[in-house]
């Protein structure tokens, strides 16, 4: 167990070198030149040529990519185009509100998705199944901002019930930090709700027709019990893998959230980034999620091997 | 009644049709049945189809260019004249919501067929040389630890609004899912007792991937291509809708929505109902994959 352990870890720096040398190459698909948009309407071509020598733009390739890995390696990810601030220190200003906000989703998501599903599986077939199935394919019809808009329209605006907009920190009281982010989670999680309920529903029906599920019945077990005792847990293992794997929907959900919200995080100072192509702050966001992305599905893959003795690698 | 011939009548039946043997079929019986047993399918794609007449025919449902200005009629309700009303600069919604239908289903379309054919050649690749499997695998695996949508607003921030980016964004990101399904098919096969068989009789590799394997791969590749058709067409209005997408001269939802949006609170409409025609054809869309998943892979009816 402790070599497949070793071996996933391993495995995943591969996956980051690559992910690295993609978010670096991203500032090759900018047609135009970095060295004559930083020189100004003024200058003369050995301005230029001055100015592509001092930001090293000359370099090859591959010591440009090394170089800015060498720095990545050490918490360095670069200036800021515009405020020439480090990156990482306004990543770490940003961070508290969309960590915030993609926690809360995530226990939320899971709370509500997974008795969903386990409901829908229960009651195959019937209204009821029916009805929650449904519910999971408008899930993924609709787009996030559309479910905040409709989300704020009537709670915020019409029922005023919660905030429309804003963010509180935690340091200021859990309750008004909380409600700021009930509607955006709920927003988020929508399309998040309906990728778990479906697997939950499709996982425990596979569970449900074991030939153990039907002796625990013969036996007299109560339904709950089957239910959540010896069906859940048995069909956990592709319901804990899509959480992990639908944390990418999280993520780049969590960028429009912010911005329809009005919550200062780290979407919100990607979008502020486009607009002022501030190209280091996007790609240290970008790297930042993708890293935090590959280290979850790490850890949970390695979570796996303690929980269920029949996986072995 | 038999549903199979008696194994005695097994042989003769080869040669001749085994016309006693099924019951006759009802007339309007095959269509029919059709439509009960897979409402899916059909709900989703008789939307799909009026969908797409919308986008043909937009320029005959509407006599008005849609990105025409009209500062003396702006900001009009919707009216007998002006279905949808106005936005701020009195350019006609009905005539852009109309108009936008083109850019969704144009994004979403190439994007799957792009995909499609790119993560098909990648897959087989992969899947037939073993020397290149593992880099090339190593590459789909790093794209696919990107977050799709941070990836494709990344490569629009850097490459610059149009809708030829938007499709390229959005495909790049959506390649290694189907290289993955493909490779997956691939390996798999491979083990099979006939391609072995295939392989040993000397038939070429050409050969066994138009005999054998393309065959395979075309049913979970078909109910893949419709999902990433409505996640693209998603991407496209969350790209619009953030400004970097597709250029806002161009009418397509996401811009409807990102404009309406400064005065959503008075007119909720001018953002709700390009949402609405957006939600409408993903759902149809993913109707339509749904029931092709059912149809096409019975066994694999569990999910996504």
């Amino acid at each position: 167990m402790l070599t497949y352990i070793l071996r996933r870890i391993l495995a995943t720096i591969p996956v980051m070198v690559v992910v690295a040398l993609i978010v670096f190459s991203l500032i090759y698909l900018d047609p135009s030149d970095p060295a004559a948009a930083n020189a100004g309407d003024q200058a003369t071509a050995e301005d230029i040529a001055r100015i592509r020598e001092a930001m090293g733009l000359n370099k090859s390739f591959g010591v440009r990519f090394g170089e800015w890995t060498w720095g990545i390696l050490h918490g360095d990810l670069g200036r800021s185009i515009l405020t020439k601030l480090p990156v990482s220190g306004m990543i770490a200003q940003r961070i508290e509100p969309t960590l915030s906000l993609m926690v809360l989703t995530l226990v939320l998501a899971i709370v509500v998705a997974v008795p969903m599903g386990v409901i829908a599986a229960w009651t195959r077939g019937t209204w009821i199944d029916t009805a929650i199935m449904s519910l999971a394919v408008v899930g993924f019809s609709a787009p996030v901002f559309v479910v905040g808009y409709v989300l704020i329209y009537f709670f915020a605006l019409q029922w005023d019930l919660l905030p429309v907009q804003g963010y509180t920190p935690i340091a200021r009281g859990f309750w008004p930090w909380l409600e700021n982010l009930i509607l955006p989670s709920l927003a988020l999680g929508f399309i998040y709700i309906a990728l778990i309920a479906r697997i939950t529903r499709a996982s425990m029906l596979e569970v449900l027709s074991q030939d153990y599920i039907r002796t625990a019945h013969a036996k007299g077990v109560a339904r709950s019990d089957i239910l959540f005792l010896h069906a859940l847990k048995n069909a956990a293992v592709p319901i804990v893998t899509v959480i992990g794997i639908g944390i990418a929907l999280l993520i780049g959900g969590a960028v429009v959230t912010e911005s329809v919200f009005a919550i200062p995080g780290l979407g919100r100072l990607t979008l502020d980034s486009i607009l002022r192509r501030d190209y280091p702050v996007i790609q240290g966001v970008v790297l930042l999620f993708s890293f935090v992305y590959v280290l979850v599905n790490l850890v949970i893959d390695v979570i796996y091997t303690f929980l269920d003795p029949r996986i072995r690698y | 009644m038999n549903a199979m011939p008696p194994p005695s009548d097994m042989r003769r039946s080869i040669f001749e049709p085994p016309a006693a043997v099924y019951p006759p079929r009802k007339p309007r019986g095959p269509a029919l049945r059709f439509v009960l047993n897979h409402p899916n399918v059909v709900i989703g794609a008789t939307l799909l189809v009026l969908l797409v007449a919308i986008a043909i025919f937009a320029p005959l449902l509407t006599p008005v260019d849609p990105t025409a200005i009209a500062p003396a009629k702006r900001n009009r309700p919707p009216s007998a004249e002006y279905w949808f009303g106005t936005d701020q600069v009195g350019r006609d919604l009905y005539a852009r919501v109309l108009y936008g239908t083109r850019i969704s289903l144009l994004v979403g379309f190439s994007v799957a067929i792009i995909a499609s054919v790119i993560g098909l050649a990648i897959g087989l690749f992969s899947g037939f040389l073993r020397f290149a499997d593992a880099i090339v695998m190593r590459i789909m695996d790093g794209l696919m630890s990107i977050p799709p949508i941070l990836l494709a607003i990344a490569m629009m921030a850097f490459s610059g609004a149009s809708v030829r980016n938007v499709i390229v964004a959005i495909a790049v990101a959506e390649v290694p899912r189907v290289a993955r399904l493909v490779r997956g098919v691939v390996l798999t096969l491979r083990e099979q007792p006939y391609v072995d068989a295939a392989i040993a009789s000397g038939t070429r590799t050409p050969m066994i991937i138009w005999r054998h394997i393309l065959p395979n791969t075309m049913a979970p590749m078909t109910v893949q291509a419709t999902y990433i058709c409505a996640s693209a067409m998603i991407v496209e209005a969350i790209l619009s809708f953030i400004g970097a997408g597709t250029p806002p001269t161009i009418p397509s939802w996401g811009n409807i929505m990102a404009e309406g949006r400064a005065i959503w609170e008075v007119k909720p409409y001018i953002v709700l109902i390009p949402a609405v025609f957006l939600s409408v054809t993903v759902l149809a869309v993913n109707l339509l994959g749904d029931g092709l998943r059912d149809i096409l892979d019975p066994r694999g009816a569990k999910g996504h």
